[in-house]
């Protein structure tokens, strides 16, 4: 079976980091294949670079053995390529039918929708699924939102569909349908490529499965040949030369935050953990583990529901940043941009933002001599690049940016330091500095949560590891103890082989 | 050199360039009484232009002050017809005003519901109430000490309206660009979520600019009434497009974190001086407001001109 759609040494990089480096896929009609590979392997990428929402910067896209050049993803739907993900893509307001054929623009001025419902209700069938298409979209459940989306690409008669962890959000009942939709669809001579973490489910479902690593591909198998195993030391498997040397624990032992059962309805439970004065915890997990839920609830953003938490021996309810704030709690943000820092002022403003009152004299006259001082003497000692200290922040580069963050933070003297990602999307260099700034507050008895996705990083910085899915805690190593794969295994739920 | 390259820097040239341009076309433009009569006559309206900057840098809009205006003023009126004694009547159109503000503030915060929306609904509800409150009549026959104040001069031949906008403009400038309730304006305009996770209580300063909107536009309510020296029904009407219209040309901008007082004083000395320079040359009121909305889509359109400017030649190097 001659191939439908071949991805030929693809390279792409974003301001110098490689997201793709000679990445090459070949797609057969019929079959499902599997691509895994951890957070910031590269999947995201080659997704959007296969459905014309990047370009390459070289290699070539073969349809049916024809290059072709996908510029946007109308071009890319016109090919026979389309993707679904995690979140379906509908819209809300829209019935299921309209929302099906909306790419349809070169149907009549005026619409019959007795027979648009009638070949909505039909393509939906096809599927093996049953659903009302005057229903408007934002009564579905996910998962009938995700049939819905994958009839709108059967209409438009997709030759590979793209699924993008589909059944990340699923009940295990959905992720059954799904599968029954996914194989249909391979029997009616799609290909499919189907994308997950779960990787018991590609055993179920795949008939090849391709690995890739740090935007390269490490190998391509048929499903029968591999194994959970063999495929985790795939996934992380990289050059131990690389790892960053540890250091020896700080902490004195002496407990500092102690969390008994938090839970959140709905998003996660029964977490339990301590964390020492001086110690650095990590928290390791795939993306959509709820670590980050679990930092907002102790930072008070989005208070838990249950549960107890204890700071230095004393109960406390957090229900607000300040509230956290004040009791020694800093929490630095994975999204600078969104969530972090405001772009467009300066980096002192931002540094004393919430030490506002330090700063304050009656009537809450500013004293800016001072908020300069204490900005200068940060960035000196976290060598934050910069033309001057009123330049916008947003003009900085991303280590920068960081350390501003962290800066901003430390200014408040935490006891308790949540970093969220501390390193995504900075340069090596940066990065260096960065874990050296964690380690060194940790030497002087602050103690530290890293929520980081970054297997390395985690395996160089950590005293303990605390592994997440799905909302609970799984698993917890000592950080001398913990290798990538042991790691790996307990955050996509395999057996340990 | 850099204070030219910013926005407040081009207005400045700008005003200066007015000013060359009135003073060399009429002999009369610089002259004390027409200075202090140009910024007499639009005094209630730059008063609440200042206190409009820190809504709009605050992410927000209140299109209900030139209503407030009108529901103080009216109030004022029909309180001293009624026999309540001037100073009270003052004291009350002015709790009215803060009532006004503390009510879009419930609805805004409290409720989440955009200030456009609220201030909309409430800009016709406040006009309502005002005309309610005095049907068709005119109102006058106001103390005669309250009439002197807005039509005589206080200080020589400068009247309290003009020394109010004076120590006002100071009192803004100051609060906006000194303090740390002037940072955290800027910062939930900028980014409200970023406000939120440093832990400042962004609430409590959207509550406080809301009242203070509502106060001051009553007090400058009150100052029309006194300069008029009678009040109707539509008085202030339409006004709250006047205000924006000079914030924005100060180069605040509409989606908040950016903009300076400094900024919109100077483009309200701008307009003024755009406005009586016209009026010296017998130019219509209806050619000066085209000529100020040509202005207006002019400043919106100088940054997006130089910043498109800025990304092209960097795509060229």
């Amino acid at each position: 079976m001659p191939p439908v759609l071949e991805m030929r040494n693809i390279s792409k990089s974003f301001g110098g980091t490689a997201a793709l480096s000679g990445f090459s896929l070949v797609l057969k009609p019929g079959r499902i294949h599997a691509l895994v590979g951890e957070n910031g392997a590269g999947k995201s990428t080659l997704i959007k670079t296969m459905t014309g929402i990047h370009q390459p910067d070289s290699g070539e896209i073969l349809v049916d053995g024809q290059p072709v050049t996908l510029r946007g993803t109308a071009a890319a739907q016109r090919a026979g390529i389309a993707a679904i993900y995690q979140e379906p893509m509908v819209f809300p307001d829209l019935s299921v039918a309209e929302n099906i054929f909306i790419s349809h623009q070169n149907r009549p001025q005026l619409i019959d929708w007795s027979a648009l419902n009638d070949e909505a209700a039909a393509m939906v069938a096809r599927l093996g699924v049953t659903l009302d298409p005057t229903r408007s979209a934002a009564e579905l459940t996910l998962a009938e939102q995700q049939t819905v989306e994958i009839a709108r690409a059967i209409s438009l008669n997709v030759r590979v569909l793209i699924m993008d962890e589909p059944s990340a959000s699923l009940s295990e009942h959905e992720v059954q349908r799904l599968f029954g939709i996914a194989r249909s669809l391979r029997d009616q001579g799609v290909a499919v490529l189907y994308i997950s973490h779960r990787l018991e489910e590609i055993f179920a479902l795949a008939d090849t499965v391709t690995v890739m690593r740090d935007g390269q591909h490490i190998s391509t198998r048929p499903v029968d040949q591999v194994t959970q195993a063999s495929m985790i030391a795939e996934m992380v498997g990289r050059d131990m030369a690389g790892r960053f040397a540890r250091a020896p624990s700080k902490t004195t032992g002496e407990v500092l935050l102690k969390v008994s059962d938090l839970s959140r309805n709905g998003v996660f439970r029964n977490v339990s953990f301590t964390v020492n004065k001086g110690e650095i915890l990590c928290f390791s997990g795939l993306v959509g583990a709820r670590r980050t839920d679990v930092a907002l609830a102790l930072f008070g953003v989005a208070p838990a529901d249950g549960g107890r938490v204890e700071l230095a021996g004393k109960t406390v309810t957090i229900t607000s940043p300040a509230q956290a704030k004040a009791l020694g709690i800093a929490y630095v943000s994975e999204d600078r941009r969104k969530l972090g820092l405001a772009l467009t002022e300066g980096i002192t403003p931002n540094l004393t933002l919430p030490m506002l009152p330090k700063y304050s004299g009656p009537f809450g006259w500013l004293d800016r001599v001072r908020e300069l001082a204490d900005a200068q003497a940060f960035r000196d000692r976290l060598n934050i690049k910069a033309a001057n200290l009123t330049v916008p922040v947003g003009t900085l580069s991303g280590g920068n940016q960081q350390k501003v963050m962290l800066a901003k933070w430390l200014n408040t003297r935490p006891r308790l330091l949540i970093v969220d990602e501390p390193t995504r999307g900075i340069d090596v260099g940066a990065k260096a500095e960065v874990h050296q700034i964690l380690r060194s507050l940790a030497a002087e008895g602050v103690a530290i949560i890293i929520i980081s996705s970054d297997l390395p990083e985690v395996l160089s910085l950590a005293d303990r590891i605390i592994v997440m899915r799905e909302g609970r805690i799984v698993g917890e190593f000592k950080g001398e103890e913990a290798t990538d794969e042991a790691v790996m295994h307990l955050a996509v739920a395999a057996e340990v082989a | 050199m850099t204070w030219m390259r910013s926005w407040e820097g081009f207005l400045f040239l700008v005003l200066v360039l007015i000013y060359a341009l009135n003073a060399w076309t009429s002999p009369v433009f610089l002259t004390v009484g027409n200075q202090i009569n140009m910024v007499q006559l639009s005094v209630e309206k730059i008063i609440v232009a200042l206190v409009m900057t820190f809504v709009i840098i605050n992410g927000e809009i209140d299109l209900s002050v030139a209503s407030v205006m009108g529901l103080a003023a009216c109030a004022f009126g029909w309180m001293v017809q009624a026999g309540v004694p001037g100073g009270w009547a003052i004291v009350i159109a002015l709790g009215i005003g803060l009532a006004c503000g503390a009510f879009n503030a419930l609805f805004i915060v409290g409720f989440g519901i955009p200030s456009l929306v609220v201030t909309l609904a409430t800009m016709i509800a406040f006009r309502g109430f005002a005309r309610v409150l005095v049907e068709d009549r005119g109102i006058s026959g106001f103390p005669d000490w309250f009439n002197a104040l807005g039509q005589r001069g206080l200080v020589g031949p400068v009247p309290l309206a003009i020394i109010m906008f004076a120590v006002l403009a100071v009192l803004a400038f100051l609060i906006l660009q000194r303090t740390a309730f002037g940072r955290k304006v800027y910062f939930i305009g900028a980014n409200r979520a970023v406000a939120e996770y440093s832990g400042l209580d962004v609430r409590s300063v959207k509550i406080r600019i809301f009242i203070a909107s509502g106060t001051v536009s009553a007090l400058a309510g009150i100052m029309f009434a006194a300069r008029v020296g009678a009040i109707r029904g539509d008085i202030a009407q339409g006004f709250e497009l006047d205000i924006i219209t000079m914030v924005l040309l100060g180069g605040v901008s509409i989606f908040g974190g950016a903009g300076t007082m400094s900024g919109t004083i100077l483009a309200i000395l701008i307009v003024l001086a755009l406005r009586n320079g016209m009026a010296l040359q017998n130019i219509t009121g209806h050619i000066q407001t085209g000529v100020l909305g040509v202005l207006l889509i002019l400043s919106v359109m100088v940054p997006i001109i130089r910043e498109t400017g800025s990304r092209l030649l960097a795509r060229v190097r």
